[in-house]
């Protein structure tokens, strides 16, 4: 039995369905991301955990315990809203108290807990602060160090770091990694930005329309991904239109834009026609005589660290990066010739394209 | 800006309009002589001094202050929850329910008065100051409404539910986050109901008795038997009296929060 399991939850607004028969199973002390576009249902999701929202159907149980007849406030799970949802009138150490005051926890123990919350998020010395006058990052920890001091069952975070800047998200998706290590507490997070999915979680659940698409480790999503969908939404592919002609446990045969082509082992699709997934860092630049195929590059970009090259090849357009080595890089016009293993090559149904 | 020379001139323009009144009456009330003149050939404080030996100004000044203040207070304790259950609920009619709470801007303030007039005789309240405050009560209601509902607008849901859901009863996130909240709103919705309660004419002309004769008619009334320059004194006072309240006002709150909804930064 896992700590928290959602079984085949469904909201309905009307003729809308938010939420799609989700099952779901969260080990304890795990960090879960609920990954997807705008308007898949993370929130609908969370806020039903939360118990905000009533679910049409299915149920959720926490610890083996039913949640649907307990109301928000006696579920005892920690908070952190995207807009941080502070308490404008209240000091730092007076919105961290808040839940304990709420809890009837005596004078002394209220202020020793609420130093270690915000010990543990480094806002100590910002106790008396009026949140209007801090940071978006610092009011981030306060939200969590709010949060946090009851410590609750599990942790619900809605795009806790959306409102930060680039760097500040990157610094603080490790705090909040660290803090959730250390509060040793189960989380629940939602976001909808798929580096941030892969960096925390130990866990990433990517939902499309209501529907959980695939759950699993990180790398395994990444590198196994089940559908197109999942796919595109984790880092950028290149797909093109094949079709499969042979696959057994050694390998498999596809054809691109009439060229027979080496494809990876254990494919289990049927042979017929299928989607070509190959990742950008996964495409080499070889010398021409050891080419799978030639390309011209159109486009180059520079993003410090690596390149980004977008080359015309026969099967279509196709995106490579490549890691700054410290040379100059293929420049736009070049012909270069392309190459890749066969086992990075992912073979997966077609999908139609959706709206 | 394209437009900018004729929008300053129009702004130009509606300042003096709006200004011009202002000070001439000042001006006036400092003339040394027995009638109203403008601009004033000396300064002189005889016409305050006036002030003192009038007592049913000073007489009436005490009840539009009190029936400002008691009016005010009991619309801002009407205003608060109908702007809760308006801003927030979602039941049928809420739309009817704002316009019927807004509608003493809409109505014409001489009908209001007759009606009021007729209403106080048929539940026994006429010539009494608690019949006057009910009718200006109603009178400033829209004002506070429309400030504290604006105010709940600008309230994140979410702030609710954290309370909540660090096990927050009803009652408490009300009294713990919801009002606090919303206190600047009340604050200047109940000062610009007071101002609009204490200025209050046609309506009061009405409703009025020799008893609870409130500063602006009694001023009216003056003005109908004699013009000397006292009417001019007495409305400076007013005008500082209200000038000293939006000071204080922006000191706390911010004027421009209190009149276009916009936050101070
Ligand atoms: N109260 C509501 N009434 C009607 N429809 C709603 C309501 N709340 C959400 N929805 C719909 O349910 C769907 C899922 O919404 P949800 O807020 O869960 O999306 P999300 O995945 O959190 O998106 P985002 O990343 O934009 O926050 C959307 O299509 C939304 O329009
Ligand atoms: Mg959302």
């Amino acid at each position: 039995m896992a700590f928290l399991e959602l079984h085949g939850l469904t909201k309905r607004y009307g003729t809308i369905t938010a939420v799609d028969s989700m099952t779901l199973n969260v080990e304890k002390n795990s960090f879960v991301s609920l990954l997807g576009p705008s308007g898949c249902g993370k929130t609908t999701t969370l806020q039903m955990v939360a118990g905000f929202e009533t679910p049409t159907e299915g149920r959720i149980l926490l610890n083996g315990r039913d949640l649907s007849a307990i109301p928000a406030r006696e579920r005892g799970l920690g908070i952190v809203f995207q807009s941080y949802a502070l308490f404008m009138h209240m000091t730092v150490a007076e919105n961290v108290a808040f839940g304990l005051e709420m809890r009837k926890v005596g004078k002394a123990e209220r202020a020793r807990r609420v130093a270690a919350a915000l010990d543990l998020v480094h806002l100590s010395h910002l106790a008396d602060r009026y949140p209007r006058a801090m940071s978006g990052g610092q009011r981030q920890r306060v939200a969590l160090a709010r949060a946090l001091v009851i410590e609750p069952e599990l942790l619900l975070l809605d795009e806790p770091l959306s409102n930060l800047d680039a760097k500040l998200r990157e610094e603080m998706q490790l705090e909040l990694r660290r803090i959730q290590r250390e509060a040793g507490v189960t989380t629940l997070m939602v976001t909808h930005d798929q580096s941030e999915a892969l960096a925390m979680s130990d866990r990433v659940v990517v939902m499309e329309r209501g529907h959980l698409r695939q759950e699993d480790a990180p790398f395994e999503v990444y590198e196994q991904p089940g559908s197109l969908f999942v796919s595109n939404f984790l880092g950028k592919s290149n797909v093109y239109d094949a079709r499969l002609i042979a696959a057994d446990a050694t390998g498999s045969r596809l054809v691109v834009a009439g060229r027979e082509i080496a494809g990876p082992a254990g494919v289990t699709l049927p042979p017929g026609d299928v989607a070509l997934v190959l990742r950008p860092e996964r495409v080499e630049v070889v010398a021409p005589d050891a080419a799978l195929i030639e390309g011209r590059v159109i486009e180059r970009i520079f993003f410090g660290n690596q390149w980004l090259l977008r080359a015309g090849t026969p099967f279509g357009e196709m995106l490579i990066s490549r890691r700054n080595s410290g040379r100059a890089e293929a420049a736009v016009g070049d012909r270069i010739g392309l190459g890749w293993e066969a086992h990075h090559i992912r073979v997966l149904p077609r999908e139609e394209a959706r709206a | 800006m394209r437009n900018g020379v004729f929008a300053k001139l129009c702004c130009l323009v509606f300042a003096a309009f709006m200004l011009a009144p202002i000070v001439v009456v000042v001006g006036v009330s400092f003339t040394p002589t027995g009638f109203l003149e403008f601009p004033p050939s000396g300064i002189s404080l005889r016409w305050f001094r006036a002030i003192l030996d009038a007592p049913e100004f000073i007489e009436g000044g005490w009840i539009s202050l009190k029936l400002g203040v008691i009016s005010a207070t009991l619309a801002a304790v009407i205003a608060v929850p109908a702007a809760l259950a308006i801003g927030r609920g979602r039941f049928r009619g809420r739309e009817a329910l704002l316009a019927l709470f807004m509608s003493p801007l809409m109505v014409p303030t001489v009908v209001l008065g007759i009606a009021f007039l007729r209403f106080l005789t048929v539940v026994g309240l006429s010539g009494t100051f608690t019949g006057l405050a009910l009718c200006h009560a109603v009178i400033i209601l829209p004002f506070v409404l429309r400030l504290v509902l604006a105010s709940i607008s600008g309230l994140d849901r979410a702030t609710e539910r954290a309370a909540e859901s660090l096990g927050a009863g009803g009652w408490t996130v009300f009294r713990r986050v919801t009002l606090p909240a919303i206190v600047p709103g009340i604050l200047g919705g109940w000062v610009l109901a007071f101002i609009t309660s204490f200025d209050e004419l046609t309506v009061s002309v009405f409703i009025v008795n020799p008893s609870t004769t409130t500063l602006p008619v009694r001023l009216y009334s003056h003005i109908a038997q004699t013009t000397d320059p006292l009417v001019a004194s007495v409305s400076t006072v007013t005008i500082l009296f209200t000038v000293v309240l939006m000071i204080v006002v922006d000191r706390f709150y911010g004027l421009d929060r209190l009149l276009i909804g916009e936050g101070k930064k």
